[in-house]
């Protein structure tokens, strides 16, 4: 089996409990960057199971060791891909989550940007909202929102890739420019119990260390996020005695044990 | 109060009579002829309370065209209240028994006032 390791901390995860996403800048190699400036839009199936997109992207060590950390051993690796290609103006796409909401406490589903280009603020980035992956709503309900206080546009070098939450809130932004603008979607799924078999210095379990209120949420809310990252945590380190709460079904598993992806 | 067409009327024979008639008022009687169209604005306050801080914000203005623009992270006003101060009118207030209250999980953003500005020229 192809030996995966962890790559995050209690630290990291606690970070990425709260803000929903990982952003690791400019990890694929420019050689590989440089073989996607023709990949045509749309689905990518093809593209997704070669050899080079499998080790370069998919398995390379920072992010599939983000994976392995969130999702633990011998998760599953895609074998599907979208190619999210805009090369004209636009306004952008209006704020959803995809599919289903597969709101829930655990961390079942790592959805990843990849981006084989640099990405400026006039290129369309990605729009994500830290946090909003603990939020359960109806996806066209939130259509109407516009800007929102602590949205993040995913202003990133060539090579980027951004692990995400399934749940969490994101669009394109607007794009002001003609320049090609890709961005390769895939996904990660769990297939093992949660335990916290990520780097760790003690076999202790430290409590959740809270992290700074999102700046669109309220007062109560801010309070609501805390007890739903504490219950996210303790399910992680496979210490959570309540049974987890999942909305939604997951529709798209599209993948492969990392046991058997040598085989494929 | 906005002047009527026919107020309109009674100056500008007044200003004909008196020679001072001049473009600028042909241009008001263009604006009062004008239909007039909404412009809407929603404001994402951190309560129900008018004057608590901005979370969020839309604009919605029929009268230009959809064009891409730039995000930003600066509200528009930093309270409702400060809006209706500069004109705009509520036209729906977030209502507290309408929201769905479990106490355990968050659901939207909150606390949504929407209002409007009626605009005739432009």
């Amino acid at each position: 089996m192809i030996d995966v390791q962890p790559t995050m901390d209690d630290n990291q995860v606690m970070d990425f409990v709260s803000r929903g996403s990982v952003v690791l800048e400019g990890v694929v190699s420019g050689e590989f960057n440089g073989q996607c400036e023709a990949l045509a839009g749309g689905r990518i199936n093809e593209f997704a199971c070669t050899p080079g997109f499998r080790n370069e992207v998919l398995l390379h060590p920072k992010v599939a060791g983000v994976a392995r950390s969130l999702l633990g051993r011998n998760f599953f690796i895609p074998v599907t891909a979208h190619h999210h290609l805009y090369e004209e103006a636009h306004p952008g796409q209006t704020w959803h989550s995809d599919g289903l909401s597969e709101y829930g406490y655990g961390v079942n589903h790592l959805q990843c940007y990849y981006y084989p280009q640099d990405v400026t603020l006039e290129d369309g980035p990605t729009m994500v909202l830290p946090g909003s992956h603990h939020r359960l709503v109806d996806r066209e309900a939130i259509a109407h929102y516009g800007d929102i206080l602590g949205q993040v546009s995913l202003t990133v070098p060539a090579g980027t890739v951004v692990l995400t939450h399934y749940g969490i809130w994101h669009k394109a932004g607007p794009k002001l420019n003609a320049k090609r603008r890709g961005m390769i979607k895939f996904s990660y799924f769990r297939n093992s119990p949660p335990k916290r078999d990520w780097l760790i210095e003690s076999e202790e379990i430290p409590p959740y260390a809270n992290r700074e209120r999102h700046p669109y949420v309220t007062e109560v809310e801010s309070y609501r996020d805390l007890a739903c990252r504490q219950r996210t945590w303790n399910w992680l380190c496979g210490v959570d005695i309540t049974p987890e709460v999942s909305h939604g079904a997951k529709l798209f598993i599209n993948a492969r044990p990392l046991s058997e992806i040598a085989n494929i | 109060m906005e002047m009527t067409v026919k107020e309109w009327l009674d100056e500008s024979r007044k200003k004909l009579q008196a020679g001072n008639f001049t473009e600028a008022d042909l241009q008001r009687l263009e604006g009062l002829l004008t239909k007039p169209r909404q412009m809407v604005l929603y404001l994402y306050s951190k309560s129900t309370n008018m004057r608590s801080a901005i979370a969020g914000w839309t604009w919605y203005d029929p009268t230009v065209s959809y064009e891409p623009t730039l995000p930003s992270q600066d509200a528009p006003y930093d309270s409702v209240i400060e809006a209706v101060n500069d004109g705009w009118r509520i036209v729906q207030f977030p209502r507290a028994e309408l929201y769905q209250f479990s106490d355990v999980d968050n659901t939207y953003l909150g606390y949504e006032f929407i209002l409007e500005k009626s605009i005739s020229d432009r």
